[in-house]
């Protein structure tokens, strides 16, 4: 079966003048204070319902450019807005709020390894909504999404990498963020569970949540066929809205 | 509402499973804590029950014992007596006849007085008027007046009880008494500070992960915070119980032995040790509270 039958269409949002941004970039730059400049005069634009990949080598600025968003660093220079807020200047106090409206999943998955799938889901929400009703309700609809309703009481060390990567993205959705942030989270996986994770994303954007994937995986990228963005020394050197791991005519390894 | 109360029950069962999950570390901290809270309340008892006894002189300060001849009749004391009592100066007479001077002696710890008399074959304490004054100054010329009189004893070559250089000595005593015991007491609940600091950061350390996450989710700075300085304060008022329990029983048994073989004229102060047992233990929670904010402080600044 081909690939195209199988995975939504790519979403009909495009950018569109006059429409704005759930993620803008003006002028971005990031210098660590021992000198290295990560993010150079960046601009970007991500608009609601995107599905996009951050690619480049390591040290390319994936990281911090993933760090920024959820402002666990803080610009240097530029502004940065997160659904038309300006988060470069917001106050610390602020910073939970902007935070949920983020689902982020990491490469090693940080699972709390004392409590059960359902535990580590539900934990999400009792620290961001205490006493939220239908608690149990919410984990397990949340479950039966990334396909784990049968695994509620296991540990996450009974798991495979790719069900406790599940069992995380279960975690970030749970809330129902508005923008699913994906920092490598097929960098541990094998191939065919790497694509089980990424058809997941793929059904999580379709749902109209905004995924941002930063990955080394090229196969993946080709294969879906969606918004490639790619970084080199910290600024945006292609960005296509159907590209590929690398440029066209690019040599290949 | 039903917010709060779970984020109350979160902070709760949080702080539980920190202090359980590493009860070694726990336990440590709130046994040096505890030894520090015990020389606290050591240090702070010393000072009371010294101040208690210094203070005791002190008011028996302004007071004169005017040692009388045996000769003298009991008309002319009386006579002297209602002199003493017109002059402006004096606060208060009263008149002490040689046996009640020689129970007073005995109540004062002198037990051998009875079988010295036996002995003696007479009783050899005067009787004395007991002359206390308005005013330490008025103190020192009343003692010169009555040493003049003819019914005071001048055999021995002390006539009066008055010794002039107890008051200065004695405050000096109480003060320095107090300043020792309230710095030593504020060194060592800085030092207990320290301690709670370094229990937390162990504490913060095992669960890093968890706070990652749940900064990560947006969980606020105070809701990361809460179960540590729960966990700070249950250790902290821990420790302080344990150090008031000791404190408590050493010092009811060291001041009764202490009374059995010196007279301080000071017994137990039992409502001095129960507001020292609650300010301690307020005290510990403090520390344990301050300390662990302190020692989160640092992982929390993502």
């Amino acid at each position: 079966m081909s690939l195209a039958a199988i995975l939504p269409p790519p979403p009909a949002v495009r950018p569109v003048p006059g429409l704005r941004p759930v993620i803008s970039f003006h002028g971005v730059s990031k210098t660590y204070p021992n000198g290295t400049q990560a993010i150079r005069d960046l601009d970007l634009a991500i608009y609601h319902g995107d599905f996009c990949f951050v690619v480049g080598a390591s040290g390319s600025g994936k990281t911090t450019l993933v760090r920024l968003l959820i402002r666990e660093e803080v610009a240097t220079t530029g502004r940065i807005f997160i659904d038309g807020q300006e988060t470069t200047r917001m106050p610390r106090r602020r910073l939970p709020k902007l935070r949920r409206k983020f689902g982020i999943v990491f490469q090693d998955y940080k699972l709390l390894p004392r409590l059960t799938v359902a535990q580590n889901v539900a934990f999400a929400l009792r620290v961001t909504r205490p006493g939220q009703r239908h608690l149990r309700e919410k984990v397990e609809e949340t479950l039966w999404i990334v396909g784990l309703e049968d695994k509620l009481n296991k540990f996450p060390d009974e798991l495979s990498g790719g069900e406790q990567q599940r069992v995380a993205i279960a975690r970030a959705l749970v809330h129902r963020p508005r923008i699913f942030l994906a920092d490598e989270p097929t960098g541990n996986l094998d191939p065919d569970t790497s694509w089980g994770i990424v058809q997941l994303l793929l059904q999580i954007n379709h749902r109209g949540t905004t995924v941002v994937m930063a990955t080394h995986n090229r196969e993946i990228v080709d294969l879906c066929r969606r918004r490639v963005i790619a970084i080199e020394n910290g600024r945006v050197v292609r960005d296509e809205a159907e590209g590929a791991y690398l440029r066209e005519g690019e040599a290949t390894i | 509402m039903r917010s709060l109360l779970a984020s109350v029950r979160f902070a709760i069962v949080a702080a539980a499973q920190n202090f359980t999950r590493n009860l070694g570390v726990s336990m440590a901290g709130v046994f040096t804590m505890g030894l520090i809270m015990l020389l606290v309340g050591v240090t702070l008892l010393l000072t009371h029950t010294v101040d208690q006894v210094l203070a005791r002189q002190e008011s028996q300060a302004d007071v004169i014992n005017v040692y009388l001849k045996d000769s003298v009749s009991m008309r002319t004391i009386a006579d002297y007596e209602e002199r003493l009592r017109q002059d402006p100066r004096v606060a208060g007479v009263s008149f002490i006849s040689k046996d009640e001077a020689v129970i007073i002696a005995e109540q004062e710890g002198e037990g051998f007085m009875q079988s010295a008399i036996s002995t003696v074959g007479s009783n050899p304490l005067p009787a004395s008027l007991k002359l206390q004054a308005r005013s330490l100054q008025g103190l020192t010329q009343l003692n010169r007046i009555v040493k003049t009189y003819p019914i005071t004893d001048t055999s021995t070559g002390h006539q009066t009880s008055y010794n002039p250089n107890v008051i200065p000595t004695l405050q000096a005593v109480i003060f320095w008494t107090e300043v020792v015991g309230w710095s030593l007491s504020a060194l060592l609940a800085v030092i207990s500070l320290v301690i709670i600091m370094n229990t937390i950061r162990t504490a913060v350390y095992i669960r890093r992960t968890e706070i990652e996450i749940m900064k990560l989710v947006g969980a606020g700075d105070w809701f990361v915070r809460w179960p540590f300085i729960l966990e700070g304060m249950f250790g902290g008022i821990l420790a302080a119980a344990f150090g008031t329990v000791i404190v408590g029983f050493t010092y009811n048994f060291v001041l009764e032995q202490a009374n059995a073989h010196v007279f301080l004229g000071v017994t137990a102060d039992g409502p001095f040790l129960t507001a020292l047992i609650v300010v301690l233990v307020a005290v510990g929670a403090g520390l344990g509270g301050v300390g662990s904010f302190l020692g989160v402080r640092r992982f929390l600044h993502v």
